[in-house]
């Protein structure tokens, strides 16, 4: 087994009384391909919200790499610079910009606006671009505006976008939603391919996609985990039968 | 910046050299320098306007690229003004009371003339004494620091407050309007040191220059405003170019996303609101000297307000825009409520442009708004375009 890389304990967070996240706890290694599945409202968008800073729990805690930081007292934009991308339900890409614009934003290069003020392209970070774009199928796409791209284009050039930071942990929430058959069997490959070098977590909803990323299977339900395990072990759980398949 | 910035960003040397010819014409038809077609009122009305383009593209900057609808760069404006405004006076004052001293036959001495100078100075305020915020006044140097110093500390510290807090859109627009209205009442106050409501004038009599002719003094003034707006302009231009106005971009279009990607959104928005602030500040310094009065009423929410209309008719999130947008209402307005348009007679009603060019001014930004939400800026690009 691979070294932990993300530790959740205990955490729980509530909203106006409502308990979103209750007393989760969770583990990842380095490197992990790792899907997460549950009903609506399981608190899988609210998990990742918590993960990269956006949502404070109330309650837990949530130690990060080698040295088992804590990621509680850190901003968002700290959070993505430990190595943690993020990937939204909503495909969110500068749409006014190009696809090639896109990229070099989230190419891994110091952020502080003077590092960005005075920045120089680099013939490294142009074949870095080329290469994700390569990855992601956008090659004929990088100069044309993000916001011409068709849907599944846009959830590729995020995932690029990802790629780009060179994460360490990879937090992808339902990449395959809204993606024909063929363009959800490309996405596999690429989380697939992400996954041999660092840790992804993936959130969907279909079953199918699931099962052809073929690994472990974490099972949220009213914000804590009901079960974890291979996909054959999950969908055969009474429990899990009962919440969410059983529908 | 390097000559392939230049070559990527053609329209900067378009717009300079624009700007270049204009200069000359002007130069060449002015009363000092040339044939004397152009008074020199019209002269510092040109150097005027060109001071307010830069208070504009900054504007364009900060709200165009950033989205920070600032209602307070025109205070920034106002708060430059007032720092040359406090050395004008105080060196020309001092000129005067020396003057009028020197055939006392005990010398004076230098408290006797100081106390001379504040008693001149803040006599119509009920004041005798130099408040200390005119510690300064007596040095050009330092009071051209203040310039940059006062507005650049100003919105560091009011935008570190207001995006630390993440206060954004709407909120963050009446909190910039409600700094703004707090300056411009404080003052009015005849104890702010600033004698009140009565302003700071005589600022177009430039000391040591006393016998120059007003004509030569407006074509300086004229200059140093085209210089101030061209190097802002290539300045603003680099700063919206390659990543960082990628980057600043996106903060206007999705902020959230671009904290995700690992940049401290809150410091850019510093950034850029303390840049174009101390922009603001020397497109002040230069405009109040050529309008020879500056007064509490000019920092009043208005005048910002105003700034964002230039910049929306203009056509946001292009330099040009911006400028073309302060230009048009500019003239527009100095010309309709200046008497050069003629009186509509309706027979019941006359239309006095005095009165009505607010109206008309708030209709035209309701149809750019309405039917060319891209300003003239964006019906340019598209001539351009069809023409390309
Ligand atoms: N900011 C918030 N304020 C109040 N309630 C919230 C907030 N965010 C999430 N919730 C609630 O917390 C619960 C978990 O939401 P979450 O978005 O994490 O679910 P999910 O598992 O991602 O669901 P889906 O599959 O529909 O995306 C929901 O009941 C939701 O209404
Ligand atoms: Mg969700």
């Amino acid at each position: 087994m691979s070294k932990t890389l993300l530790e959740l304990s205990g955490v729980s967070v509530s909203f106006d009384g409502f308990k979103a996240i209750n007393n989760l706890s969770f583990q990842i290694g380095e490197p992990e391909l790792r899907a997460i599945i549950g009903p609506n409202g399981a608190g899988k968008t609210t998990f990742m919200d918590i993960i990269t800073g956006k949502t404070k729990p109330d309650d837990g805690h949530i130690l990060w790499g080698d040295k088992g930081i804590s990621l509680l007292g850190l901003s968002e934009s700290a959070i993505a610079r430990e190595g943690i991308g993020r990937k939204f339900q909503k495909p969110t890409v500068f749409e006014a910009q190009t696809v090639r614009e896109n990229l070099a934003m989230a190419l891994k290069n110091p952020r502080g606006p003077f590092d960005v003020l005075f920045y120089k392209k680099t013939s490294d970070g142009a074949a870095r671009i080329e290469a994700i774009a390569e990855q992601t199928g956008l090659t004929d796409s990088l100069t044309r505006p993000a916001g011409e791209l068709s849907h599944g284009q846009k959830q590729w050039l995020e995932i690029g976008m990802l790629l780009a930071q060179e994460p360490r942990l990879l937090l992808v929430d339902e990449p395959a939603a809204g993606m024909t058959p063929a363009e959800r069997e490309k996405t596999t490959q690429m989380l697939v391919e992400a996954a041999k070098t660092r840790a992804v977590v993936v959130v969907e909803h279909d079953m199918e996609f699931v099962r052809r990323l073929n690994c472990k299977v974490t099972v949220l339900n009213e914000g804590s985990v009901l079960a974890e395990g291979s996909i054959d072990h999950v969908t055969s759980d009474p429990q899990v039968i009962e919440v969410y398949l059983g529908r | 910046m390097n000559r392939s910035f230049f070559a990527k960003n053609p329209s900067i040397l378009w717009f300079i050299a624009l700007l270049g010819l204009f200069t000359l014409g002007v130069t060449l038809l002015s009363e000092a320098t040339g044939t004397g077609l152009i008074s020199t009122s019209f002269v510092k009305t040109l150097g005027k306007t060109l001071c307010l383009c830069l208070v504009a593209i900054a504007m364009d900057v900060v709200w165009g690229y950033c989205g920070i609808l600032s209602l307070g760069h025109f205070a920034f404006f106002g708060i430059g003004g007032y720092a040359i405004g406090m050395w004008l006076m105080y060196a020309r004052t001092e000129v005067i009371v020396s003057a009028s001293m020197a055939n006392q036959v005990i010398p004076p001495s230098a408290t006797e003339v100081s106390d001379a100078i504040a008693s001149q100075i803040f006599g119509v305020v009920g004041a005798s004494e130099l408040p200390t915020i005119w510690s300064f006044a007596h040095s050009l140097p330092l009071q051209l620091l203040m310039v940059v110093l006062i507005p650049g500390l100003l919105a560091l510290v009011f935008g570190w407050l207001a995006f630390r807090s993440r206060v954004t859109g709407v909120y963050l627009s009446i909190l910039t309007q409600a700094m703004t209205l707090a300056l411009s009442l404080y003052l009015f106050q005849n104890d702010s040191g600033l004698r009140g409501n009565n302003g700071l004038s005589g600022l177009q009599n430039i000391p040591g220059f006393e016998s120059t002719p007003q004509s030569l003094v407006s074509m300086a003034f004229f200059w140093a405003s085209a210089l101030a707006l061209a190097i802002g302009y290539i300045l603003f231009a680099f700063v919206i170019s390659g990543k960082m106005g990628s980057v600043i971009r996106a903060i206007r279009d999705n902020e959230t996303r671009v904290r995700f990607l690992g940049y401290h959104v809150e410091s850019y928005k510093l950034f850029v609101f303390t840049l174009t602030a101390i922009v603001a500040g020397i497109a002040g310094a230069l405009y109040y000297p050529q309008a020879g009065i500056i007064n509490p009423a000019e920092i009043a929410p208005i005048a910002s307000i105003y700034l964002a209309v230039w910049v929306a008719i203009g056509g946001r999130g292009r330099l040009y825009g911006a400028v073309l947008g302060t230009v048009a209402v500019t003239l527009a307005s100095s010309w309709f409520t200046g008497g050069g348009a003629p009186d509509i007679n309706l027979g019941f009603y006359t239309i006095k442009w005095t009165d009505w060019w607010l109206v008309l001014l708030g209709l035209s930004f309701v149809a750019v708004t309405l039917f060319a939400p891209q300003g003239i800026g964006g019906l340019v690009d598209k001539l351009v375009r069809k023409k390309a």
